[in-house]
């Protein structure tokens, strides 16, 4: 009798490791393709290959990235990347966000809309017209600020506007997504609150303040790792329209480790990078989940 | 009973399908013409867009791998047991391509392309020396200027098909408007000016039209840096030392690189050159809104073409050198084949076979002429159908070797753009950022000639 059961137990949905054939592909998928090549790049990074074959060499790849200024040179400016994107992109995303997510059904899809548009068309594409208009010979804001009697400017050829350049092409590119998620987070914030809040006389300011910006912390949280990671990887943009350029002013983290894995044929190092940018990705973002997971 | 039956049976498939796979792969067996069996052999050959057509860009579906088509269906029919798969490769992708290739040890059998751009695969040890393909007709029929081109080491590694000289082009017309007659050469010359007289024309060119940059100058990448690179032996620097160092950085060298800032500065040449590509300066040429521009014999016949076509607004357009101390500076593109080691004598052998059959055969060596042929017998065979022949030849005395076929050239390529754009930015003077390239690139050379496998 006890037996039967068993066998009938093992037999159906109740099966206690039915659970675990669900999430099997997804987890063989996890395995075979971010696991594996996490510990793989890991591995490469001690070695030094060839089309002969590996040879070891120990922290080689790393001595000679810290001894090159253009690797060190595209640390700061990923870093500088980053922060400056992820805060452009929340502190906008909010900012629309708070500003209609009370209005009418019609209104917030239309702005919905319209700052999503640019998410979904392909960074290539937006690179491409950026350099069309940027063309300090023949582009439509060159030409522009030219007959404005600004004379020879050239944005994406001067070191010190190429960083805010690149950095507004991909906050206008990003930042549909953040609005996006903010208001969706705001709409499924209960009523009752501002109810509250209105019967204690609170203004909007205070509305959104006290109420608003609290509720959306997890939004928030993931937002700001979600984009710390993407804008790590950033490439398309300086690859189309600076190619790190000029003298290296825009040169990131992940342009560097295409250049070596790819151009170079540096394997090793182009792996080293990619163990460096793991490091500064996991640095960056657990301090976000410790403040955020605290106050929950 | 029923689940084990279903079970072998299931095991029976996978293992037919796989054997079955397996004989579709490369060696598969057939019949030669002689009866005898032959092991079949697939070959891959990869190339960057080159010319159009078989021999001529107006033939019907005239495309870039017409010519390699053509030449393997040729060569098939004369060794039933070879079959080759023809890929072309846009220029940018080649290096991704060639280097996942590299990585996964799929490499192609062939790779057609300037051998400057495939010299580092030679260096990495995955090209196959071609000194037991090249006959002695043929080597007595290709100029040593070109063998120079194409051996590393004393071994060649590139078999030379055409050539493709760069140098400068101009617009005659404004030329004419501005009254510099004495400047131009005779059509179907090369005209040899002095930096100075490239400094006067520019001036003039500008007094004359405002509207138009006079020299068309780019440093956003390393498309067409071997012009950039040209232009910094100026004044008599060879660029490297006889040890294969960089000597850019000398008095000669900064001083090339002082009189382009200059010109620059001058407002003499294309604005933004920071961030302009040899391709925008190019499309700028053929819009009139550059004089003077840098052109290959490939380039200025595409012109010359899309002006026929009337895809190009026609102008009298003319060819220069690019300004040398004692003698013009002049260079060329060596368009050739590579064989890649693949392990596989078999492979190895018909690849360089089929190499050999495009690079010799009396009718497909004709192709040549859509660049210049490399060959003097085509040459011949040609020149009253090439006005430009005979001018190209003349020049070939003042023919360069310009990468030195130097490890890691790609590399140091792209360390020698920034250093440009960090003078035309002001970042740095000449002498710095020369100094910084002398640095870094003898750098990448010692490094790379520690990793060269034929160079150790």
């Amino acid at each position: 009798m006890e037996n039967k059961k068993s066998k009938k137990k093992f037999r159906g949905i109740e099966n206690p490791y039915s659970g675990y054939l669900f999430i099997a592909p997804q987890l063989l998928l996890f395995l075979v393709f971010i696991i594996y090549p996490v510990f793989e790049g890991f591995r490469m990074s001690f070695f030094r290959a060839s089309y002969h074959g590996e040879q070891f060499i120990g922290l080689d790849n790393y001595k000679q990235l810290m001894a090159d200024p253009v690797f060190l040179k595209s640390i700061l400016n990923t870093v500088i990347f980053v922060i400056a994107i992820v805060f452009l992109t929340i502190i906008f995303g909010l900012f629309v966000a708070t500003a209609v997510y009370d209005k009418s059904a019609k209104y917030i899809s239309f702005i919905r809309g319209s700052f999503y548009l640019p998410v979904m068309v392909s960074m290539v594409v937006m690179s491409m017209i950026w350099n069309f208009l940027l063309n300090p010979a023949n582009g439509l804001i060159s030409y522009l600020l030219g007959n404005m009697g600004a004379e020879n400017v050239n944005l994406l050829g001067s070191k010190t506007w190429v960083m805010p350049v690149i950095i507004f092409v991909t906050f206008v590119g990003n930042v549909g997504q953040s609005i996006i998620l903010y208001i969706a987070s705001m709409i499924g914030i209960p009523e009752d609150y501002f109810e509250a809040a209105q019967i204690d006389g609170a203004t909007r300011w205070q509305r959104i303040h006290k109420i608003l910006i609290p509720l959306v912390r997890p939004t928030t949280l993931y937002l700001t790792v979600i984009n710390i990671i993407a804008v790590l990887k950033i490439f398309v943009v300086i690859q189309l329209l600076t190619g790190g350029g000029p003298n290296n002013a825009s040169v990131t983290m992940m342009y560097y480790l295409y250049q070596n894995a790819f151009v170079y044929n540096n394997t090793g190092v182009a792996a080293a990078v990619g163990v460096i940018m793991f490091v500064i990705a996991l640095l960056l973002s657990v301090p976000q989940f410790k403040a955020f997971g605290k106050e929950r | 009973m029923k689940r084990r039956n279903k079970v072998m049976m299931s095991a029976l498939a996978l293992t037919t399908s796989v054997l079955l796979l397996g004989a579709c792969g490369k060696g598969e067996n057939k019949k030669s013409a002689t009866g005898k069996d032959q092991e079949a052999i697939t070959l891959e050959m990869w190339l960057t867009p080159q010319w159009k057509g078989v021999l001529d860009d107006k033939e019907e579906k005239a495309d870039y791998d017409s010519f390699f088509k053509e030449a393997a269906k040729r060569y098939e029919e004369k060794n039933p047991n070879v079959h080759v798969n023809v890929q072309v490769i846009p220029g940018e992708q080649r290096a991704d391509k060639l280097s996942v290739a590299v990585q996964t040890k799929e490499l192609p059998d062939m790779f057609f392309d300037s051998s400057f751009a495939l010299s580092e695969y030679a260096h990495m040890g995955v090209l196959a020396p071609l000194d037991d393909i090249i006959d002695e007709k043929s080597q007595k029929d290709i100029p040593k200027s070109i063998w120079e081109n194409v051996q590393i080491n004393d071994k060649t590694y590139f078999y030379p098909f055409a050539h493709n000289p760069g140098t400068l082009s101009y617009n005659a017309e404004m030329f004419k408007e501005a009254g510099l007659e004495k400047y131009m050469a005779p059509e179907y010359e090369i005209a040899n000016w002095s930096s100075d007289d490239l400094k006067v024309i520019s001036k003039k060119l500008k007094e004359t039209n405002q509207e138009v940059a006079p020299f068309g100058l780019f440093a956003k990448n390393n498309q067409g840096d071997t012009w950039n690179m040209s232009y910094l032996r100026m004044f008599g620097n060879q660029f490297f030392d006889k040890d294969g160092k960089i000597n850019v950085n000398d008095e000669t060298g900064v001083k090339a690189l002082e009189f382009l800032d200059d010109m620059r500065k001058d407002g003499l040449t294309t604005k933004g050159v920071e961030t302009l590509s040899s391709n925008d300066v190019n499309a700028m040429f053929q819009n009139k809104q550059t004089a003077i521009n840098f052109t290959n014999s490939v380039l200025f016949n595409g012109i010359k073409s899309d002006m026929a076509s009337g895809k190009v607004a026609p102008f009298d357009m003319r060819l220069a050198n690019i300004p040398g101390k004692d003698q013009p500076v002049s260079f060329t593109y060596v368009t050739s084949s590579v064989v890649f080691d693949s392990g596989d004598e078999a492979r190895i052998k018909a690849a360089k076979d089929f190499v050999k059959f495009y690079s010799t055969d009396k009718e497909l060596v004709k192709a040549s002429k859509n660049a210049l042929p490399v060959r003097d017998s085509v040459a011949t065979e040609f020149a009253e159908d090439m006005p430009y022949l005979k001018a190209y030849q003349d020049n070939s005395e003042n023919i360069i070797n310009f990468s030195n076929n130097t490890p890691g050239y790609v590399e140091l390529r792209n360390a020698f753009f920034p250093e440009l754009q960090a003078v035309y930015t002001g970042e740095k003077t000449a002498q710095e950022a020369l100094n910084s390239f002398a640095e870094n690139g003898n750098r990448i050379i010692d490094e790379n000639t520690k990793k060269s496998v034929i160079l150790n």
